[in-house]
């Protein structure tokens, strides 16, 4: 243990020669590409046959003597399926449309770790903020849902530099975000209430 | 003297029973019926006449498409209430020209273009950029002192009301099952299903029978033989009417094993048809719940009149035939099965299926038809008031209480119009789900459950409370009219035909159909599932829409 964090401050305080020239604060925007799975797999199963959908968004990073990052980012899917029932194992779509919206909008404070030249693996963790509505055909007023819940998000993976004021990122994250799945629809009857999941993040960052 | 009365009394006896077996003898496959495929068409009277006669005890591709493009251009409002995107109606005042109301719309917002007071409006329509917010829109110009209001484009869509002219005055019990507003989500209303009768017959010919009619004794009244009489017989016209016989699918008469059509002497069966899916919104007589279903008549039950033509020993019916009508019916394509039928028993059959008075016979059938991809509709019961010498007072329904064990069939309570449990409607652990039986106490003529049927003035003939026994007659079955019964019989029906719409709309399982009916019934009573109501009483818009992610 003493070890493992004895190495961890090592690599934390380790500077390449080539990271002496990176600005003290560097402000970079950047867009992103989402593929995520969701925690809800049998709720999406059901209404969307599917359980992954691809998000797009952007934001912008302030990066501190290349070691510290904060970012705030935001992305948006829109999904369309079909009101439904699960029952037993099996999903009966109903035909009639049903269309999701997501955007999730997300703070976060890291660290950089500064092992190489043109790589930087990094972790971060923050709250996140999703936005959610659910229409559907033949809805009255209190029957679709319009809201936003806060939840928490961890980040993990690497940068590269692809040029001296362009990088890119591929990251792992990890989100959860209760209170809006679970109380009603498909989600309350399958016992599912974490609208986060699991997503590979893929960042075009511009600036140094 | 006297006992020159008991030798009078001992000889009609002996005549009488001389009679019934030779009627017995001469009629193999006990049929006595001579049928002619000719008759007249029904005598439809559109009366409203109410009586407490409880008998015994892909098109589905366009239309998502549709939809789907429809939706795309709606948006969520702050309400909750979806609009058309890229519209917002606006009236200004009197006198505001033209010019200026477009400069006002313009103000509000860069994009738009204004209708000016399409036909049929006193306001205009300003078109902007569908990604705008059509609300914010709306209200930056409600700010404005020339303008009387603004709004968003909401959505509205159809709530159909049948046209049939004695829907709304008699039908309480199709708006209690919110049955309007499914119909929207299901114009079709059942046309792909099949939906199986097992009951007394349905009329659904026209046809003349020749009968002999022997003498009788009902209610202590001797009634003399009428002989050979010619009967008119005929469809059903809210049923079968112009252009509809093709929805009957392979009728069969289980009574006489096929030798005669599934005609119905009573008029249960054909209520019970009525209530599944009477022909609806033709401007006629009354609804039914999927009124587009195709019907298949299983008779498997004989009536007063069935026994004295010989097509019955007895009237009711019997576990046998029960258990035939529900194999003959999955095997011939129904999907959803409909017994308005029961019979009290043991309360213990599930764990001693073979004692004395349960039916291992009828629930194998039922679990064979469940195999085969039916879901089976029970009436509960209407024995809550009674005594069972054997059984005691609100005797189990014995074939109810197979179908609460059984995941794809499901046990019907009936209620009134205020959703109270009807006096009648058995109680017990097999009571699944609740709907409109109807009631003969409190409500007068408003407590009835009404459908097309016969009109028993002229086919109750045998029963002194209908027709004085000095004006007795042979019976007609072709005078039509809109009868009130009231049951689980009645009650059971309405639960097969959303039952048939659930299927149509992509639940094809039982066990699934029977899981969506009892989640989506609206609860009544003790807070869950109760002995009274089940799960409560079936929300036909519910169990159609279906559920969202988080709604």
């Amino acid at each position: 243990m003493k070890a493992t964090l004895i190495l961890l401050c090592g690599l934390a305080l380790a500077s390449p020669a080539a990271a002496q020239d990176e600005p003290k604060l560097s402000i970079r925007p950047f867009v992103m590409g989402i593929a995520q799975s969701f925690t809800a797999k049998e709720t999406f199963d059901a209404v969307f046959e599917k359980h992954t959908q691809s998000l797009f968004g952007g934001g912008v990073q302030v990066v501190l003597w290349d070691r510290f990052v904060a970012e705030v980012g935001a992305s948006r899917a829109e999904m369309s399926g079909e009101r439904a029932f699960h029952s037993g194992d099996q999903n009966f779509r109903l035909g009639i449309p049903l269309t999701a919206t997501i955007t999730p909008v997300e703070v976060t404070g890291g660290y950089r770790f500064p092992l190489w030249e043109h790589a930087r693996p990094y972790v971060s963790a923050g709250v996140v903020s999703y936005g959610y509505t659910e229409t559907s055909d033949f809805a009255d007023a209190g029957e679709n849902v319009d809201t936003r819940k806060s939840g928490f998000v961890f980040n993990g993976g690497f940068e590269f530099r692809l040029h001296r004021w362009i990088g890119a990122s591929a990251e792992v994250n990890f989100s959860q975000v209760k209170g809006i799945l679970g109380t009603g629809g498909i989600s309350q009857q399958v016992g599912e209430d974490d609208l986060g999941g699991v997503a590979a993040r893929f960042k075009l960052i511009v600036g140094r | 003297m006297g006992s020159l009365r008991a030798r009078s009394l001992c000889a009609t006896l002996l005549a009488a029973a001389a009679f019934v077996l030779s009627a017995g003898a001469q009629s193999p496959g006990r049929s006595s019926l001579q049928i002619e495929n000719v008759g007249l068409p029904a005598i439809e009277e559109n009366l409203a006449i109410s009586g407490d006669r409880r008998g015994p005890g892909s098109e589905q591709v366009l239309r998502r498409a549709a939809r789907a493009a429809s939706e795309k251009t709606a948006r969520l409002g702050g309400g909750g209430r979806s609009y058309t995107a890229g519209r917002v109606i606006i009236r200004f005042n009197d006198g505001v020209a033209a010019a200026d109301r477009r400069a006002a719309a313009r103000l509000a917002s860069p994009s738009a273009e204004l209708d000016l007071q399409p036909s049929y409006s006193d306001f205009d329509v300003v078109r902007i950029d569908p990604s705008e917010d059509a609300e914010l829109v709306a209200e930056a110009l409600r700010e404005r002192p020339d303008v009387q209001y603004a709004q968003a484009a909401y959505r509205v869509h159809p709530t159909f009301v049948p046209n049939d002219p004695q829907y709304k005055e008699l039908q309480w019990n199709l708006p209690l099952l919110n049955l309007e507003r499914a119909w929207d989500l299901q114009p079709a209303a059942g046309s792909t299903t099949t939906v199986a009768v097992l009951d007394t017959g349905v009329a659904y010919r026209d046809l003349t029978i020749t009968v002999n009619i022997p003498a009788f004794t009902n209610d202590g009244v001797r009634y003399p033989p009428l002989g050979r009489q010619v009967i008119p017989y005929a469809a059903a016209p809210q049923l079968v009417g112009a252009g509809h016989a093709d929805r009957i699918v392979a009728p069969f008469d289980m009574v006489s094993n096929g030798l005669n059509p599934p005609l119905d002497f009573d008029g249960h069966g054909t209520h019970v048809s009525g209530t599944v899916g009477q022909l609806t919104n033709d401007g006629q007589s009354v609804a039914g719940v999927a009124f587009n279903v195709k019907l298949m008549p299983v008779k498997v039950l004989s009536s007063f009149w069935d026994v004295l033509f010989g097509n019955g020993d007895f009237e009711g019916g019997s576990d046998d035939d029960v258990a035939r009508g529900l194999r003959y019916a999955a095997d011939n394509g129904a999907k959803i099965i409909n017994m308005s039928l029961g019979s009290s028993g043991p309360p213990d059959c599930a764990t001693a299926p073979s004692k004395s008075g349960c039916a291992p016979a009828i629930e194998a059938a039922m679990r064979y038809a469940v195999g085969k991809g039916s879901f089976i509709v029970v009436a509960g019961g209407n024995e809550f008031e009674d005594r069972d010498p054997q059984f005691g007072t609100n005797p189990t329904s014995v074939i109810a209480e197979i179908a609460s064990r059984i995941d794809g069939a499901i046990s019907v309570a009936a209620v009134d119009p205020t959703k109270k449990r009807a006096f009648y409607s058995s109680t017990g652990s097999y009571i699944e789900i609740s709907a409109p039986g109807g009631t003969s106490r409190g409500f007068g003529r408003g407590g009835f459950v009404f459908q097309q049927t016969f009109d028993f003035r002229f086919t109750d003939t045998f029963d002194p409370s209908v027709v004085p026994p000095s004006q007795y007659t042979a019976p007609r079955f072709d005078v039509f009219t809109n009868i009130g019964i009231t049951g689980t019989s009645m009650a059971a029906p309405h639960v097969a035909g959303i039952a048939a719409m659930l299927m149509q709309q992509g639940v094809t399982a039982p066990a699934a159909i029977e899981d969506v009916l009892k989640k989506t019934a609206v609860d009544l009573g003790d807070p869950g599932r109760d002995n009274e109501y089940g799960f409560g009483l079936v929300d036909a818009r519910a169990a159609l829409r279906g559920l969202g992610l988080a709604k």
